[in-house]
């Protein structure tokens, strides 16, 4: 019991020295539960609008994809006859059946051609109004669409992009554009996360969409009453034989969710992820808090100790205190998390991906999760300082304040600390030189691990002597002062070394994720360079095909000296050691693509594998299933027949651009699938006359004003493009490293501000003598300076190694060119300078407001 | 009494004053109301250059109350405090600690050093914080003199508490400053080291001409200046040339007693 009084007692006497590791804990646990409601928010408003737009069972075209994914490769749903509908409304316990038709493979713009998609990411779908659409959709203003000049859309979409009744619209498939003006606007009854929808009347959307008309994609069937989904399912699977995909509303909303499932599992477990880095920083902080409290406490326990107290007791009452930090933190960690899932679903909104706050789903695990996690971490962190509390001799109570330094405890360290870099070094090595990826890759994440930990241990000792190097550099030009705020970061290494080492984590990881990032711009613009042979790529940037008008477009644009189709679709393979690979790509081209991609072969002529029946494949394809120049492989084409093709080309593995693309003409897939279901082009490649590069570009962007969704870039533009995408990825990358930095930079706030409190007889005494308060704080933000510099240098020549040698592993992947960032890296340095300014203030602050008098009264 | 003023304004000194430090009617007062305390009430004094001054008094007399606002540590309620020439009450944070580094030496009770520094760095340390180049010959003949030659690239904790005070008199005296404070400078020492660092200071003046005003409560420390203020209740109530430890102690029996009987 008296145990619990004084950690209590402790615990609010410090409050103030224990803030800062409070926010830390509390940074920590509202990242993870912030991620934990976001996460299941989206999951909850996806559920709720699957259940609501499934209906009780769905009847779907062969070949369409369980969650009504209705685009194949050439651009247009997979279809059936109308006379389904009939059969199915036939069957037992059907009350109702409608057909549909929708296609998510559409572009629509408005009268000055803006592109309606979502930003954001979400789909484009076009469909015809029905009464499945009409029970989760309400008319809000005009009238449901009528006849082919009359489009519907969703108030979200009308809202975004100003559109009103009467305004003029072009859907714009794979059949052509068709003109409508806006009839209506319909708004959602259930939360819409981010979909533009167009509805049309079933004729016009059969025929804008699929070309034809008597077609549907799907059947939506509603139960009478009794009647079960399952039950229903059967019925009507048995009034249509197994020549159709048949769901309850149930499997549909699964396979939806299983489709949204992916991609939220990653971010889920991306942001965890980061919410772990800032909790291993937070970790370092809180070490230091309770060692600085109890080495400032360590009179106090000496006397504790002289009265009677166990070690034990002693040990206890530091983890209790630590515990109270626990529960502090975390309670209201997880209050600041729901605030900042709140916050990221209205980031979420400004880019186009609409979430409500009152979908807002709290599972009873968020906060158990936020609260054991933070509160044993804290006490797990809390335990070495609490041990070495234990450790304290009742002597201590007599002698001055501060602990001697254990000198064999500093040379095991030293020598583990060695043991695990140089491990961590060995292991690098050795990936950097296997011979296949794959079995690198287990080797850098042990080299990565191993020098982290490793770094972590000697960090004092680095500690002593980087700051010496730091000071020699930076702080002999300040005279005295510099040599003060040198001295004084050297004092207690460990300190030093755990501040830096928490700055460190967040840099390290900076500097590595740079590296491979600016090498892969580097390698891709290497290679583009030394293989591309053609002036402009026209594709679309969410992965769409080209429409066959875009491609006559092209075509047509005067001053092009040649124009190069590029499709895939897929296929199983037979290869001549027997095995099958299904579902394989296959990529097939303009035989002028040879021109427009030289890339390299180890054994015949690539133009030949655009010869009839004839192809490419790549090295290692070739080396695992026996291929040699001449070997013959089956090829089954989807939607097609079998091929027996001959390899006539063996080309490279180990290039980033159409990394092991196999080859063949479009005339040889063709020959084996037949029109209606030959997949559209996914690139088209343009070649300018010579000398007309600059008209040429500005032909095509006039020919394509018509089709706002396909993207002409010339080689610089997409050396940009290439750019600016890995840009992005590594600045939200960075965005989420920022809070472990945040950490990082609390706990150097921390260290200075309870470095300061134990210095205050010094302080008071410099001050005495004549320190002017302006030195003073010029001191330690000295100190503070050199603190960050320690932990940047550390990062960024740690990050630069796991970069180097990821680059060097991939470089069997295509990633031939190391690139060091150095303007990032430097800007990183430079900015740690100013993290140490930043994180000096208040505690200078305070430290330059100090009474002179009392400070130097200070026991 | 509550003045001491006893020595006139202008010696013969060379047209400098013969007094280093003075203080007018200065009053220190905490808090207000009912619950004020006057720490100083109306003090005079002057401190006469080239001189040791010790003062003494009880616990809770103002003795270092004094001390710290004739070295602008403190500020006064009321009153002005002069050292040589220049009038130190009103003067900005900035001011005083310039006056401080380049005109006052200190030396304290207990810590006197920084951790960080070595013996030598630590007396260089007023200088080097000024940006001022140490007076080569004259460091010499300070290290000298207080006997630390061979200790000067100790840190403080490899040095006794008799050498650290040394240490503390040394960077006092290395600056050459007008006036030397020292708050009970002897008092964590045993009566050897405590006679050996007085001795010091007594030499400091008589050698070098150096003013030292020294705050004590022990009769022997006392007895090695050349006058010694009493205080009491914020008041200068006596002084007392060329002491010796049994009439220090004498006189403080004798207050001793008239305290407890008025």
């Amino acid at each position: 019991m008296t145990v619990l009084k004084t950690s209590m007692r402790n615990f609010f006497a410090h409050k103030g020295r224990m803030a800062l590791s409070a926010v830390a804990v509390l940074l920590s646990v509202a990242f993870v539960c912030g991620t934990l409601v976001f996460t299941d928010t989206m999951n909850s408003t996806f559920d709720k609008l699957f259940q609501a737009t499934s209906s009780d069972v769905t009847v779907s075209a062969k070949g369409a994809s369980d969650s009504g994914e209705t685009t194949s490769d050439n651009g247009k749903p997979p279809v059936m006859p109308a006379s389904v509908v009939g059969k199915v409304r036939a069957a037992q316990g059907v009350k109702s059946a409608a057909g549909t038709v929708f296609s998510t493979s559409v572009t629509v713009v408005d009268a000055q051609k803006n592109n309606l998609s979502p930003k954001g990411g979400g789909p484009t779908i076009v469909g015809n109004w029905n009464s499945n659409d009409a029970r989760t959709m309400k008319i809000t203003s005009g009238t449901a669409p009528k006849g082919p000049d009359q489009v519907m859309v969703d108030k979200d979409t009308a809202d975004k992009h100003h559109l009103k009744l009467g305004d003029s619209l072009a859907v714009i498939s794979a059949v052509g554009t068709h003109n409508a003006k806006i009839s209506g606007i319909a708004d959602f009854q259930v939360t819409n996360p981010g979909a533009a929808i167009f509805y049309l009347d079933t004729r016009t959307a059969q025929e804008t969409l699929v070309g034809r008309t008597g077609v549907y994609t799907n059947v939506n069937v509603t139960a009478g009453s009794g009647v079960t989904d399952p039950q229903l399912k059967k019925n009507v699977v048995a009034a249509l034989g197994t020549g159709y995909k048949v769901q309850t509303a149930k499997e549909t909303a699964d396979a939806n969710q299983k489709n949204v499932e992916g991609f939220m599992n990653v971010m889920k477990y991306a942001m965890l992820g980061f919410a772990g880095i800032a909790f291993l920083v937070g970790i370092f902080l809180i070490i230091n808090t309770f060692s600085m409290l109890v080495a400032q406490r360590t009179r106090e326990i000496g006397l504790m100790r002289a009265i009677g107290s166990s070690r034990k007791q002693v040990n206890r009452s530091v983890l209790v205190e630590a515990l109270l930090l626990g529960v502090f933190g975390s309670v209201l960690g997880v209050g600041a998390g729901v605030g900042l899932a709140v916050g990221l679903m209205k980031l979420m909104g400004s880019i186009g991906m609409h979430l409500s706050t009152a979908d807002l789903t709290v599972a009873w695990t968020t906060p158990v999760v936020g609260l054991l996690l933070g509160v044993v971490v804290t006490v797990l962190a809390a335990y070495l300082p609490a041990r070495r509390a234990g450790k304290v001799s009742p002597m201590a109570a007599l002698r001055d304040a501060g602990a001697p330094a254990d000198a064999k405890a500093g040379r095991i360290r030293a020598l583990v600390g060695v043991v695990l870099t140089g491990a961590g070094g060995y292991c690098l090595y050795l990936a950097a030189n296997v011979d296949k990826a794959k079995d690198g890759s287990p080797w850098l994440g042990l080299g990565v691990v191993l020098s982290l930990i490793g770094f972590v241990v000697i960090g004092p000792l680095l500690a002593a002597a980087v700051v010496r190097v730091l000071g020699a550099v930076l702080l002999r030009m300040f005279g005295p002062v510099g040599r003060m705020a040198e001295r004084n970061a050297l004092r207690n290494p460990r300190r030093t070394g755990a501040t830096g080492a928490a700055l460190m984590i967040g840099l390290a990881l900076v500097a590595c994720l740079s590296v491979v990032g600016s090498s892969m711009v580097a390698s891709a613009t290497d290679q583009l360079d030394k293989t591309v042979g053609t002036d402009f790529i026209i594709q679309n940037d969410r992965g769409q095909q080209v429409t066959p008008q875009a491609v006559q477009a092209v075509k047509s644009t005067p001053g092009l000296e040649r124009v190069t189709e590029y499709r895939t679709t897929k296929a199983d393979y037979t290869t001549p050691d027997g095995k099958v690979l299904k579902d394989t790509d296959i990529t097939a081209a303009d035989p002028t693509y040879a021109t427009d991609l030289r890339k390299k072969t180890v054994a015949g002529n690539l133009k030949d594998a655009y010869l009839p029946d004839s192809m490419s494949v790549h090295e290692k394809f070739a080396k695992a299933h026996g291929i040699h120049l001449g070997s013959k492989i089956d090829v089954k084409f989807k939607d097609g027949a079998t091929a027996h093709l001959t390899v006539r080309a063996i080309t490279t593995s180990d290039d980033v651009i159409d990394q092991g693309a196999k080859y063949i003409s479009i005339a040889t897939l063709a020959k084996y699938v037949p029109a209606d279901r030959m997949p559209l082009d996914e690139l088209v490649f343009a070649t300018a006359k010579k000398g007309q590069q600059d008209a040429a570009y500005k032909a095509l962007k006039s020919s394509l004003h018509e089709y706002p969704q396909f993207k002409v870039r010339d080689q610089t533009d997409y050396k940009q493009a290439l750019k600016d995408q890995i840009g992005q990825l590594l600045n939200m990358i960075y965005g989420l490293l920022a809070l472990a930095i945040i950490v990082a930079i609390l706990g150097v706030v921390n260290t200075l501000a309870l470095s300061v409190v134990e210095r205050t007889r010094e302080i008071g005494l410099m001050r005495a003598i004549g320190l002017s308060r302006r030195q003073l704080r010029r001191m330690i933000r000295m100190e503070s300076v050199v603190i960050a510099l320690f932990g940047a240098l550390l990062g960024l020549g740690l990050g630069m190694g796991w970069g180097a040698t990821a680059q060097k592993l991939l470089a069997l992947e295509g990633l031939k060119v190391l690139e060091i960032p150095w303007p990032t890296l430097t800007a990183v340095f430079l900015g740690s300078a100013f993290v140490g300014l930043f994180a000096a203030l208040i505690p200078a602050f305070r430290a330059g407001r100090m009474n002179v008098l009392n400070a130097i009264a200070t026991e | 009494m509550t003045s001491a003023v006893t020595i006139p304004r202008h010696g013969g000194t060379g047209g400098r004053t013969a007094v280093a430090a003075r203080a007018r009617q200065v009053v220190k007062a905490y808090g207000a109301g009912e619950t004020r305390v006057v720490a100083l009430d109306h003090v005079d004094v002057d401190i006469a250059r080239g001189q040791f001054t010790a003062i003494m008094g009880p616990s809770g007399s103002g003795k270092s109350t004094l001390m710290h606002c004739l070295a602008g540590l403190d500020t006064v309620s009321s009153g002005q405090i002069y050292l040589d020439e220049t009038e130190i009450t009103g003067l900005k944070d900035k001011k005083l600690t310039r006056l401080r580094r380049d005109r006052i030496g200190f030396i304290f009770q207990a810590f006197n050093l920084l951790p960080t520094l070595n013996a030598l760095e630590n007396i260089t340390l007023p200088m080097d914080i000024a940006g001022r180049k140490p007076d080569k010959q004259w460091l010499a003949r300070v290290v000298d003199t207080v006997g630390l030659s061979d200790r000067l690239k100790h840190r403080p904790t490899q040095l006794s508490g008799g050498q650290q005070q040394r240490v503390a008199v040394a960077r006092a005296l290395a600056a050459r400053p007008e006036i030397i404070f020292g708050d009970e400078p002897t008092g964590n020492l045993d009566s050897r080291a405590g006679a050996e660092v007085l001795g010091f200071l007594r030499r400091s003046v008589d050698e070098l001409g150096q003013t030292i005003v020294m705050v004590t409560h022990d009769p022997v420390a006392a007895s090695y200046a050349d006058r010694v203020l009493y205080l009491a209740d914020g008041r200068i109530v006596d002084e007392m040339y060329k002491p010796t430890a049994d009439a220090v102690l004498d006189r403080m029996k004798d207050f001793d007693a008239r305290g407890r009987t008025s």
